[in-house]
């Protein structure tokens, strides 16, 4: 009878999967509002409305979304644009099809107290950096202001930082990465007042690059198949990120019912997504070119050291979003 | 399709090869001895290269030796930077220290009931701490440097060379002991006559489990939190730059150093447990 069930069970799956199509989503990290635009279109059933089945796969600290691309365990990858670029230079042919991300939310953040009141103030000071393919748009920073990363007088000492805030608390680093939507927060709960804290924008700094973006691999764009699905995907998506915008707290609650881990809390995700809002803002789901030119023009001017050594090509396509969005 | 026909093809001529060559009386000659393993790898690697550049797998998924190899030799400074800040900064000191603390206890619960009852089962308790969960603590302890790393290796080592040690000292039968005592040594005089020697075919058992959990230490440690060298930096974050050929480097750099840092331990244990039957019996 058991048996029966599973297999009238399976049954049925099979058939679901037959009429819709299935798009397997690797995130960046984990189930966080840095991700609601994709939580809602599920929950909101603007996947279902396109006739796709999209299973959405949190990632974490030891999850690289090109390694899994690689390996065939997602159609479709959240990356970060220097990430995405270098792993096309060592062979993996990634191609941005849409940028929900505007703006970039990453920020250097330091406590008043250590005397850094300008990027001139880095020199001797500890910095923690995320590695993990994290690491370029910092190197490129300190690329353009000429100072070495290896350490000394005249250079900036690295450390590895984890993706918490302890080194800040712990005086062991000057400064430390953080996003606008989440560690910087996390300084504060720590109880850290904003007066105390120095912040660098990358932004404000001329040497922003592009953030969440969704990336396939080329050849499989060639299949008109699977670039229609994607026309399909990244409609719903960016559906579901501007009802996120319009409706932040909504979209918070939706993404903390999709937290397996139970790690997320509400008011955390709250001022997440408020954040992350204002990132996403302007932006269509649609690449602009020249936001494009300037994060290859800040990966290649790396000095000694560029993230990428030469302009890549074919690394965006606007076909995608031109279909999805008229 | 010709690589992966070719290694194919010629990792059955090798395996013949090696077969007929253990099996016939040259094996008795140490050139030959030596050969069959050698080979043996030799052709493990060329069936790697061919199935790779045959069946075309990506080099973010498996690169070819080759690739690995070119790898080394162009960035011989990196490794060897990231060998001295992993190896010989992180594991070593931790290994001796850990080692070292391991033996002094082992004497001290010999001589003490009161630490054999309460301090053993304290032992195992550490020894059973998940190392991905003592990391993040210790770095946060004593910093992101070296210090942390030799911490968490000496968490690593200590506890098997203190059970190995605690055995070896408990090596001695009455009837040795006895005899020390008809001749008024002292329990001092006893330990470092008798006991100690009897108990290194023991250590040594211990020391050689040590070497290799004080490199798997000190690399995994590097996880949580590294300045930007060592050999756990380089894999974990070479992985997330989709150098993979890298990581392959490091994991060879980090299995010959782990295999020479063992035949190193074996070698001492041979020179000074000569007496013991287990070494007596190789020629």
């Amino acid at each position: 009878m058991k048996r029966l069930m599973t297999t009238a069970l399976f049954a049925g799956f099979a058939a679901g999967a037959a009429q819709a199509e299935d798009v397997t989503l690797q995130l960046k990290w984990v189930t966080q509002a840095q991700f609601a635009g994709y939580y809602v279109a599920q929950e909101k059933g603007f996947y279902d409305e396109e006739g796709l089945t999209v299973t959405i796969k949190p990632g974490g600290p030891d999850i690289a979304p090109t390694q899994v691309i690689a390996g065939g365990g997602a159609d479709v990858v959240v990356d970060w644009m220097p990430s995405a670029l270098a792993a096309r230079e060592k062979g993996l042919p990634l191609v941005n099809i849409a940028q929900p991300f505007k703006s970039s939310g990453m920020m250097l953040t330091c406590l008043a107290e250590n005397g850094v009141k300008g990027p001139e103030d880095f020199k001797g000071k500890t910095l923690g950096v995320w590695f993990y393919g994290n690491e370029y748009p910092f190197l490129s920073w300190m690329a353009t202001l000429g100072i070495p990363t290896t350490g000394g007088a005249d250079g900036v000492e690295v450390l590895k930082q984890g993706f918490n805030v302890d080194p800040l608390l712990q005086k062991q680093a000057a400064c430390i990465s953080t996003m606008t939507y989440n560690e910087y927060w996390q300084v504060i709960d720590a109880g850290i007042a904003e007066s105390d804290l120095v912040t660098f924008k990358y932004e404000d700094q001329g040497v922003a690059t592009l953030e969440d973006g969704l990336y396939v691999l080329e050849d499989k764009l060639a299949d008109p198949a699977f670039e229609e699905k994607m026309v399909k995907f990244v409609r719903a998506s960016m559906k579901g990120w501007k009802y996120a915008e319009e409706n932040p707290d909504e979209a918070a609650m939706i993404v903390l019912e999709n937290d397996e881990t139970g790690a997320q809390t509400e008011s955390h995700q709250k001022r997440m997504m408020a954040e992350v809002a204002k990132l996403t803002a302007g932006s269509t789901g649609a690449l602009d070119v020249a936001d494009y030119e300037r994060t290859v023009a800040t990966l290649l001017g790396g000095g000694s050291d560029p993230v990428i050594s030469a302009a890549p090509e074919g690394a965006y396509t606007l076909a995608i979003t031109d279909k999805a969005l008229q | 399709m010709i690589w992966l026909w070719g290694s194919l093809a010629l990792w059955a001529a090798a395996t013949a090869l090696n077969v007929a060559l253990a099996g016939s009386g040259l094996a008795r000659h140490r050139a030959v001895r030596l050969a069959i393993p050698a080979l043996f790898g030799v052709t493990l690697l060329v069936l790697w290269e061919g199935v790779v550049r045959g069946l075309n797998v990506s080099p973010v998924i498996l690169p070819p030796p080759s690739a690995i190899g070119a790898r080394i030799a162009a960035d011989l400074p990196l490794l060897w930077t990231d060998f001295v800040q992993t190896i010989l900064k992180g594991a070593l000191p931790g290994y001796v220290m850990g080692c070292g603390a391991a033996v002094l206890v082992a004497v001290l619960i010999d001589r003490s009931p009161f630490l054999q009852r309460g301090l053993l089962p304290v032992g195992n308790f550490v020894a059973a701490l998940p190392v991905v969960g003592i990391a993040p603590i210790l770095v946060m302890w004593f910093g992101f440097d070296w210090q942390s790393k030799a911490a968490v290796v000496v968490v690593m080592v200590f506890f098997p060379v203190l059970v190995n040690m605690v055995a070896g000292l408990a090596a001695t039968d009455r009837m040795q002991r006895d005899l020390m005592a008809t001749w008024s040594a002292g329990y001092w005089q006893a330990l470092v006559k008798l006991r100690l020697p009897a108990a290194l075919p023991f250590l040594f058992n211990g020391l050689k489990i040590a070497t290799t959990l004080a490199l798997i230490g000190a690399i995994v440690a590097e996880f949580f939190g590294s300045p930007t060298r060592g050999m756990g930096f380089r894999i974990s974050t070479a992985v997330g730059q989709l150098a993979l050929d890298l990581v392959w480097a490091e994991i060879a750099v980090a299995a010959l150093a782990g295999s020479a840092f063992y035949g190193l331990v074996a070698l001492i244990e041979r020179g000074l447990t000569f007496w013991h039957p287990s070494q007596r019996a190789r020629v």
